[in-house]
């Protein structure tokens, strides 16, 4: 494997003058997925925005397979989230009004890309094969999950971002979708950053994090 | 056990209603503007009616007193004034005051004439029946001036209108000339410019020898004006109130046109409500769903939304009739109290306030409120609560309510071919709701049907708005409803009053051959004071430059008591189908004096071609035969065109009012003008006006009159167009979420500003095509319906496509133009961090 697929160096994000977090500095490999704990309101989602471009960070820089983020423009920001990003939300933002297949084609459409079997792919692999033509509403929290997870994944993007992906689920499920998580993301080969509470779904991950309002360090 | 339902509902609209009110507060601002808006607009010309009427209506009290009965002659000529000795003589009399009423000009201290009502009086009498047209001599002035028959006292209105004090003198216009009256004092009475004088002065001065136009009677205790029967021929019995009904009836169908108008803001103020409330409910959805889960029954739900709409809509009123009774007060100071209808001359009354009035607004903006708030209780009612936590409950188009729109456009196309009530277009009224309430109705099914032929789509941003459209048609149809009405409402008038302009303006060319038309009175009211001698016609037909001329006499006629006059046309009519706008060929004359009477004579007398009618010309009624009938703009309540050979024959009456001139070619209109006002003597008594002058003229009164229409319609558009500005920000508001994710997503910011323009194009689009086919479907019940049920006349249908693409273009641009705006809130940082939102 070559150099690490993301690097983070000093990144500090602060709101009128009040620090969030400061010194954040990792390295996250292809196909690897690496948890960061912490207690809520320490900045774990204003992390992971500031590593999909979403929020300009105070300081320190951001780098995707060799390309900083730094400088770039919102629109410019856009188009690169869109290729090289996928995300994994706690409140599923499955679209109610698109069928499970034109959710999980959503980022395939963004690029100009449509792929149907692509899609048939994802949804086999997520375990929701046969689903594409119903509605989120028919949907169970898990599978909603999953549904969310093909998305994330289908365009085949270098990093994944799941914020609490299992904040909404039993525990079973939680277990379940942490185990699909883990598998895709690693079949992909893509680097994962996963922000979560809960030590089951950290459990999952290569490397544990914590985040504090002084750095990151090892859990 | 539990609160009772209404307490329970008090304690929601205090925890729950009012923060979130807080929170949104230009939203509610929204709604309650739009209730107020309508509110002051119907309470502000209800009470502008009112009190120009009230006004009128007293100053015709006050000048015709109020006796317990009235002998009024059919002859404004007047009639024999010996019966009054003979009333004398009855015991059922106690009192028999005579009166003289003359409607002339007056010249004032600065020139210009300025129509006076004299009123000839026994000033020993008068005080009995008549109080408030007692003279008062001014200080100083001769105790007994009120017998001086070259005495005359003025009202309030006179003084002020003429510049003439006590001590002055008055010129009152009798022929071409004037008489000059000395000013000796004033009279109480209120209205348009008035003054009294001695009845034998008035007699004298003014042709009224041995005559008299009225009888002001008090009875004896328990005597009954029917013992005074038979009466001579020409004198009829008048009740009391006659002649304010008859004041009443002139203007009763333009107040009525007003009033609809006004309400027609009211309804778009509901709608605008309705707006409002049905995407808040939306976004507060999973509040409501939470509401549910917890033991909030449906009924609750509905009952929360309808009391925030009856919070709503009292608010609203209570502003509205505020602000309406101000808009009343600057109206009838800036535009005299028929807001340039000219029903009410002369008038500018004072504000006549009413507190039923004012409730009755109040509640009907309450009403209207309630009426916008319905379907989204409704939804509020029988939302899922356990998807709609989720995020993911839609509302279920189940199509049960499919037939309704039809139904309601059926019903108000039958509706329209229903007679007039009470003299009223109230069907038609009720057919034009129906029709905009069913259009409205319809837009579900529209909508449904455009996406059904929208097909598939590979484009993202195309998918994206199309299956946000099928599964989330409720948002989709109330910004097309919205922009449907609005629309509907702005073509609806723009056709009526497009059609009515072309119809007067080709009227006016066909009723306008001449060149120059001079006239001494502006009004068939004061045609028989005003009026050209024989020798001045004579000498204005051997002008240098004159190559013809036509006389033509107009006098008022009573044919009843409780209705307007109508007008009499005496002219020549050698070619009647060329010289009248005839609806159809003139039937052959017969043995009778034949007539041709407009449009609106042939409806309220019910008369048709071969009718028959007496016509009190002479000092016995005398019967005339319909031989046609003809299309006339000018006068609402009848006109009989009559040969002036004829006329001249029947009724003894050589006075002429009006000439028109055709001059030689070449010659110089000025000029012969010059030399017209040269013959004259006086010339502030004559009046001049080239055909084009007068065409102008009159399409400017056209203009004028329909000034509120304009105004009305301006409100309309905006009120509609606001409520499109509240359906899209609400929309965008409850789509942030799905922006957030489309931007983590990489849509970029510009992307999603096309998504909701282009949304926001497309269904203000519909809605305009929708208003628009509305709009015109309502304008033909205005233009062959409520028109000619109202003012007695028809026009053909215009249809200006100019104007009309004109005014859709703009509503898409501004329906566009809105949605991109509330895009641009859309695609900002906070829609980023709206994912973390847990609904």
């Amino acid at each position: 494997m070559s150099g690490p697929l993301l690097r983070v160096e000093h990144l500090a994000k602060h709101y009128g003058g009040v620090p969030v977090f400061e010194k954040v500095s990792l390295e996250v490999a292809r196909g690897e997925l690496v948890a960061i704990l912490g207690e809520s309101g320490v900045g774990k989602s204003t992390l992971l925005n500031a590593l999909a471009g979403l929020d300009v960070p105070s300081a320190g820089r951001v780098e995707l397979g060799g390309r900083a983020l730094h400088g770039l423009d919102d629109t410019t920001l856009a188009h690169w989230r869109r290729a090289h990003v996928g995300f994994v939300f706690q409140a599923f933002h499955v679209l109610p009004h698109l069928t499970v297949a034109q959710n999980i084609a959503l980022p395939l459409l963004l690029l100009g890309r449509p792929d149907h079997e692509r899609v048939g792919e994802m949804l086999a692999a997520v375990g929701l094969a046969g689903f594409d033509a119903r509605l989120p509403r028919t949907l169970s929290g898990g599978q909603l999950q999953r549904v969310a997870i093909a998305r994330a994944l289908v365009h085949r993007p270098p990093l994944v971002l799941a914020d609490e992906p299992t904040g909404n689920l039993d525990p079973d499920t939680a277990e379940r979708v942490m185990d699909l998580l883990a598998t895709q993301v690693r079949a992909e080969g893509a680097a994962c950053v996963l922000v979560t509470h809960s030590l089951h779904a950290a459990a999952h991950a290569d490397r544990v994090l914590r985040l504090a309002a002084h750095g990151i360090e090892d859990a | 056990m539990g609160t009772a339902p209404g307490i329970r509902t008090a304690a929601l609209l205090r925890t729950l209603t009012l923060p979130e009110w807080r929170a949104h507060p230009l939203r509610q601002a929204l709604a309650l503007l739009a209730v107020a808006l309508g509110v002051a607009l119907a309470f502000s010309v209800h009470l502008i009616n009112q009190s120009a009427l009230a006004e009128f209506s007293a100053a015709v009290r006050a000048a015709n007193g109020e006796p317990d009965a009235a002998l009024v002659c059919a002859q404004r000529d007047g009639c024999d004034d010996a019966l009054v000795d003979a009333l004398a003589a009855e015991p059922a009399v106690t009192l028999a005051s005579p009166v003289v009423e003359i409607d002339s000009y007056a010249v004032g201290r600065d020139g210009p004439r300025v129509p006076l009502k004299l009123i000839g009086i026994d000033a020993l009498q008068v005080a009995a029946v008549a109080p408030a047209l007692l003279p008062h001599p001014a200080d100083g002035a001769d105790r007994t001036a009120f017998i001086d028959p070259d005495a005359v006292f003025l009202n309030a209105s006179a003084q002020q209108r003429l510049g003439v004090a006590p001590g002055g003198t008055l010129r009152v216009q009798h022929g071409l000339a004037t008489v000059s009256l000395r000013v000796a004092g004033h009279v109480a009475a209120g209205g348009a410019a008035l003054a009294v004088m001695d009845i034998a002065g008035a007699q004298t001065h003014f042709g009224f020898d041995g005559r008299l136009t009225r009888i002001d009677l008090r009875l004896a205790e328990g005597a009954r004006a029917d013992a005074l029967r038979p009466l001579p021929p020409d004198w009829t019995l008048a009740e009391a109130d006659d002649a304010a009904q008859r004041v009443a009836n002139v203007s009763r169908a333009y107040r009525v046109n007003l009033t609809v108008l006004a309400l027609v803001a009211l309804f778009v103020g509901a709608f605008l409500v309705f707006s409002v409330l049905a995407l808040s409910v939306a976004q507060r959805t999973p509040g409501l769903a939470l509401l549910g889960v917890l033991g909030l029954s449906a009924a609750e739900r509905g009952r929360l939304v309808i009391a925030e709409c009856a919070l709503l809509g009292i608010v609203g009123s209570a502003v509205g009739v505020a602000a309406g009774t101000l808009l009343a007060k600057a109206a009838l100071r800036w535009l005299a109290g028929d807001l340039g209808g000219g029903y009410f001359p002369g008038v500018a009354p004072a504000l006549a306030f009413s507190w039923p009035g004012a409730l009755v607004f109040a509640a009907l903006g309450t009403m209207a409120a309630l009426v916008g708030g319905w379907l989204p209780a409704q939804r509020a009612a029988s939302l899922a609560p356990a998807q709609a936590l989720k995020g993911l409950g839609g509302t279920q188009h189940t199509g049960k309510a499919a037939w309704r729109g039809p139904a309601l456009l059926v019903a108000g196309a039958l509706l329209a071919l229903a007679p007039p009530i009470a003299g009223l277009p109230l069907a038609a009224y009720a057919s034009v709701a129906l029709l905009l309430v069913g259009g409205i109705a319809c837009v579900p099914a529209l909508v449904a049907a455009l996406l059904a032929r929208a097909g598939t789509t590979t484009s993202p941003l195309a998918l994206l708005a199309l299956q946000r459209a099928r599964h989330e048609r409720d948002a989709a149809t109330v910004a097309v409803a919205g922009v449907a009405a609005s629309l509907a409402l702005a073509v609806a008038l723009t056709v009526m009053v497009a059609s009515f302009r072309d119809g007067v303006s080709r009227w006016l060319d066909q009723v306008l051959p001449a060149d120059l038309y001079v006239r001494t009175a502006a009004s068939s009211v004061a045609s028989d004071q005003a009026f050209l001698p024989p020798e001045f016609i004579g000498a204005v037909s051997a002008l240098p430059g004159v190559a013809r001329v036509e006389a033509s006499r107009n006098r008022a006629l009573v044919l009843d008591p409780t209705r307007p006059a109508v007008t009499l046309f005496a002219r020549p009519l050698a070619d009647p189908a060329r010289s009248l706008p005839l609806l159809g060929p003139p039937l052959a004359p017969t043995a009778l004096p034949g007539v041709y009477i407009s449009e609106a004579m042939a409806t309220l007398y019910d008369l048709r071609p071969g009718s028959t009618l007496a016509l009190p010309l002479a000092a016995a009624p005398v019967t005339v035969q319909v031989l046609g009938i003809w299309r006339d703009y000018a006068r609402q309540f009848g006109t009989v065109a009559i040969d002036d050979q004829r006329y001249r024959q029947l009724s003894g009456d050589t006075r002429v009012n009006d000439l028109a001139l055709w001059l030689a070619p070449g010659a110089p209109i000025d000029e012969v003008q010059r030399a017209l006002r040269t013959l004259a003597g006086e010339p502030s008594l004559l009046e001049f006006v080239a055909t084009t002058q007068l065409r102008v003229l009159s399409l400017a009164i056209f203009d004028r009159s329909f000034a509120v229409t304009y105004y009305l319609q301006a409100v309309a558009i905006a009120i509609g167009l606001a409520g499109i500005a509240a359906s899209f920000s609400a929309q965008v508001l409850a789509r942030r979420r799905e922006f957030g994710l489309l931007v983590h997503l990489g849509l970029t910011r510009a992307q999603i500003i096309g998504v909701v323009a282009g949304e926001g194009a497309a269904w203000t689009a519909a809605g305009a095509l929708a208003g628009l086919a509305l709009g015109l479907t309502v304008a033909v019940v205005l233009v062959h319906v409520v028109n000619p049920q109202s003012f007695h006349w028809t026009m053909e249908l215009l249809l200006p496509w100019g104007r009309l693409a004109t005014l859709a273009a703009a509503v898409l641009l501004a329906g566009s133009a809105t949605a991109a705006i509330s895009a641009r809130a859309a695609a900002s940082h906070d829609a980023v961090a709206a994912v973390k939102e847990d609904w």
